[in-house]
């Protein structure tokens, strides 16, 4: 299955957005004010929901024209993307986001055509399968490493770092007892929250120069 | 609404295809996951922390009914989902200049698609069917996929030696521990604030 690569499942959701011409403003520019509005850091509903590696959203207003001879084509309706790296499988990452994020998901997708709510757990596991797209070929080079492990990894890294700076001439029992200390430490630290290290920006676009 | 995070770029690209040829692709798909070796220009590079590609076909797009109408499509989608570390520019000089062949055999079968090289035409090409991101979360955005490899090296070195710590006498400890250096010491560099690139 190529939603699967090692312990990361790769999850694609297309769905539908709802298309009420009395909606003021339209469903999608609801979506995407809401989004931009969602916090990055430790406070984003991904970082509170656990097992979410990279995730984005995108509202995919039509498809593209490349040009002549190709022929025209337009969507009927707007798509709300839904893509993540996770860890476990599709159905135990998404009763995590139920159970962890409820609000957060209904904010979201009641926007969407057909959207059974969060409360109804089966209705909206059978909603999001209905929504899922198949990868075709998923390619992830660490993919046998939860979020947590790489979190405590990374804070491992800084920590080893810091003390060899901080270890240099040391007597060999100096040496021994400090990193006795220091191991108890951080093996006895929790991994930090998703997103901690989250900084500003002051360039946002992301364009295509940058 | 960003495509960056932190360290990460997420770039999302949809391309038409007649329908005929997604099989072509598929079987080129089914063929790359299954050689590995054909895969290590796109490990080497190392800026790739997960892509996926997704076919969609015409008669795929989920449907619900009621005041939704069904899609009438001509052409198959392939979507490309990218979250790599750098910039657009180098990202796509990079693939242009590795991975010609792999990308070419990927996308040439997308309507108009120019090829990978030369790199101008390439990068309006994919200027034009490129997406931006409304909402981009990375749990660990200070971190580049070198970062997180190396971040498990220096985990994985360092439990060894903790097993071996508190067991050894202080001399024994020292020359474990430096081996341990040795083999950490170009797994250090520090993770943090990406660069503002101009």
């Amino acid at each position: 299955m190529a939603n699967q690569s090692g312990s990361v499942y790769g999850l694609t959701l297309l769905c539908p957005i709802i298309d009420d011409e009395r909606a003021i403003p339209s469903h999608d520019l609801q979506i995407r004010y809401h989004l931009s509005k969602l916090p990055l850091g430790p406070d984003s509903p991904f970082a509170v929901a656990p097992g979410t590696h990279l995730a984005r959203l995108v509202v995919l207003d039509d498809v593209i024209y490349v040009g002549m001879p190709t022929c025209e084509e337009h969507l009927h309706s707007k798509y709300l993307v839904f893509e993540c790296n996770c860890d476990g499988d599709r159905d135990s990452y998404l009763t995590g986001l139920v159970q962890h994020i409820p609000n957060q998901l209904d904010a979201i997708w009641s926007h969407c055509t057909g959207y059974p709510g969060s409360k109804d757990l089966p209705a909206f596991l059978d909603y999001m399968k209905k929504c899922q797209l198949d990868t075709t070929f998923f390619f992830a080079p660490v993919n046998d490493k939860s979020v947590n492990q790489t979190l405590s990894a990374l804070q491992t890294q800084r920590a080893v770092a810091a003390f060899i700076a901080t270890h240099q001439g040391c007597t060999d029992t100096h040496l021994q007892q400090d990193f006795k200390v220091f191991m108890d430490r951080l093996q006895k630290a929790p991994p930090p929250p998703p997103a901690a290290h989250c900084f500003a920006r002051a360039m946002k676009t992301g364009g295509r120069n940058e | 609404m960003s495509n960056i995070n932190g360290k990460v770029y997420a770039m999302n690209v949809v391309t038409p295809m007649k329908p005929w040829k997604t099989w072509l692709l598929r079987g080129f798909f089914f063929i790359l996951g299954h050689v590995k070796a054909l895969q290590t220009d796109l490990i080497n590079l190392h800026f790739i922390q997960f892509a996926r590609w997704v076919i969609v076909p015409r008669n795929a797009f989920p449907f619900f009914g009621g005041t939704q109408k069904r899609e009438e499509l001509k052409y198959d989608y392939l979507l490309f989902f990218s979250n790599f570390n750098g910039t657009w520019n180098q990202y796509i000089d990079a693939f242009s200049a590795v991975l010609s062949r792999g990308l070419n055999l990927i996308w040439r079968w997308s309507e108009k698609f120019p090829g990978s090289v030369p790199v101008t035409p390439f990068k309006s090409y994919i200027t034009s069917v490129q997406f931006d991101t409304d909402y981009y979360f990375s749990a660990y955005p200070e971190a580049t996929i070198n970062d997180v490899e190396s971040a498990h090296i220096v985990q994985r070195e360092f439990e060894t030696l903790a097993r071996s710590a508190a067991a050894l006498p202080a001399n024994e400890f020292r020359a474990a521990y430096q081996q341990f250096v040795l083999k950490v010491q170009s797994h250090l560099g520090s993770t943090g604030d990406a660069p503002e690139v101009f």
